[in-house]
């Protein structure tokens, strides 16, 4: 579905990631996990089109992605949410669901239904008409993020620590609530996040980062139990 | 009190107008965070159509409408191309490349049409207008006024009722959020440059019908659109009409109980301190909001 092949980038004479490589099957769930400064979140910069990427290719479904703006590879069917959530100022939270199905659909068709059915499953019909940007509290402005992707119709979504700042019991609602999405929606998940519980909760693989480079590929379990990757976790510098 | 009444009222209708000349200013730095400082030589160009063809075929001014909005839309997405090609710090390059432009334009009409000062030959738009049986205007002022209000009014339904209207509003929002649902942020960005070149060109033939014209006032004209547009609060459409009517009746008020030339000292004081207790202006979003 989603080939990563050979991707660098570099920010000056910072090499943020090197050679990277890592697929994304259908309906797979992806988890990318390493130390702050690994390189995920670069990662998804170069996927979702905000950095363009030194060397390397990646294919979506066929379509050669690095070739496509940003917006074009949302009607291809990527969507992403970022860490910080960014709704859409002066527009409710409807409105911003509106907006992305109007623009982020190939077809341009708004359909009612389907944004009262993504509300509800992000727990957030009852604010549909709230200020987006004034009126949420943090759950529920990781909530529209979510929404809003989905409401792209999305086939790979792309969670950029979505969970990070909310307490457990949030967390754990918030958790259920991706997976039930994943379910309803037949969708192919791409996860950052530090909290290596959800990790092992959601995700069906693992690529871990450090340095710019992936050093593990493989089952959650099985990688969290390599001694690169505890190393990499513990500070250690990899030879 | 008949004559406070009467210097505020003018100074409404002086509002009026100059938030028809603001506006698409606020518009174009709403979307895409560019100051475009030929703004008020692209009305200038407007009213210089307008005299053009009232001089050349003796047609009312009014009727040059369509030529100066083909013209002053040409200008200003020609405008439009040339800051988008600005691809560093374009918030600061296209200051000094709009600048330019303003300079060009401004030379251009001297070379073309001298630089006499020309107002309209229909006396129909100097005759008086008596409101409430005793508050005077022309009636150029009041159509004047009329067209800003529907034209901000126009202006705010569409950028809450049509898609592209959205659109503007999601990009000028957050851009790269935008991006992310699927929307071009330069088409976003050519249409609020296309619809400031409207507004621009009804600003320009109300200005020749109300007043004199001249190559050095688009200068002026862009510094009083920017000082709305800052008052306002950056990109704020209400706030522009709110902050053009106070801009208007602190100049109409100053001119009736002073003199005329304290007028504009008037407006940039109140300005000045508008901007100190209120730093984002009056219908600003607060830094980090």
């Amino acid at each position: 579905m989603l080939k990563v092949e050979n991707l660098s980038v570099n920010f000056g004479g910072v090499r943020a990631l090197q050679d990277v490589s890592f697929e994304v099957q259908t309906h797979e769930v992806l988890g990318l996990v390493g130390p702050n400064g690994a390189g995920k979140t670069t990662s998804f910069n170069v996927l979702s089109g905000t950095v363009r990427p030194t060397a390397g290719s990646v294919t979506y479904e066929g379509h050669d992605i690095l070739k496509s703006s940003m917006h074009q590879r949302v009607t291809f069917g990527i969507g992403r949410t970022f860490q910080i959530p960014q709704p859409m100022h002066e527009l409710s939270v409807r409105e911003n669901l509106i907006v992305a199905q109007r623009f982020g659909r190939p077809d341009g068709k708004v359909k009612q239904e389907r944004i009262d059915e993504i509300l509800e499953s992000v727990n957030l019909l009852h604010k549909a008409e709230a200020d987006a940007a004034t009126e949420l509290a943090l759950t529920e402005r990781k909530a529209l993020e979510v929404a809003k992707a989905l409401a792209t119709e999305p086939t790979l979504l792309m969670l950029d620590e979505v969970l990070a700042g909310l307490e457990t019991t949030s967390k754990k609602l918030f958790m259920q609530t991706l997976k039930n999405i994943r379910e309803k929606y037949s969708l192919s998940m791409i996860v950052i996040e530090h909290d290596i519980e959800t990790i092992m909760n959601m995700c069906d693989r693992v690529v871990v980062f450090n340095f710019g480079k992936v050093i593990a590929d493989g089952d959650p379990e099985e990688t969290f139990r390599n001694p690169e990757v505890v190393r990499s976790y513990t500070g250690e510098v990899p030879a | 009190m008949e004559l406070t009444a009467q210097a505020i009222f003018t100074g409404l209708l002086m509002g009026g107008f100059y938030g028809l000349v603001a506006v698409g200013l606020a518009l174009v730095f709403g979307t895409m965070k560019v100051i475009n400082l030929a703004h008020g030589e692209l009305v200038l160009l407007a009213a210089y159509i307008a005299y053009a063809v009232e001089s050349q075929t003796g047609i009312n001014p009014l009727l040059a409408m369509p030529i100066a909005m083909a013209v002053v839309i040409a200008a200003s997405l020609i405008t439009f191309y040339l800051t988008n090609k600005i691809k560093k710090d374009r918030e600061l390059n296209s200051l000094i490349l709009t600048f330019g432009l303003g300079i060009v334009l401004t030379n251009g009409l001297l070379m073309v049409f001298s630089a006499d000062i020309y107002s309209t030959q229909s006396a129909w738009f100097m005759e008086g207008l008596v409101i409430a049986d005793s508050l005077f205007s022309m009636r150029s002022e009041m159509l004047a006024f009329v067209v800003g209000l529907c034209a901000l009014g126009g202006l705010y339904w569409w950028l809450n009722h049509t898609w592209h209207g959205r659109a503007i509003r999601s990009v000028s929002s957050n851009r790269d959020a935008a991006k992310l649902m699927g929307m071009n942020p330069t088409k976003a960005e050519l249409w609020s440059w296309a619809i400031a070149g409207v507004l621009a060109a009804l600003a320009g033939v109300m200005l020749y019908v109300t007043s004199v014209i001249h190559p050095p006032i688009g200068h002026s004209l862009t510094i009083k659109a920017f000082i709305i547009t800052v008052l306002a609060g950056m990109g704020s459409i209400p706030g522009v009409l709110v902050g053009a009517l106070m801009i208007g009746v602190i100049e109409g008020l100053t001119t009736t109980f002073f003199q005329s030339s304290l007028s504009e000292l008037a407006s940039m004081t109140v300005f000045l301190l508008v901007l100190l207790v209120m730093p984002s202006g009056l219908f600003g979003k607060k830094a980090g909001h």
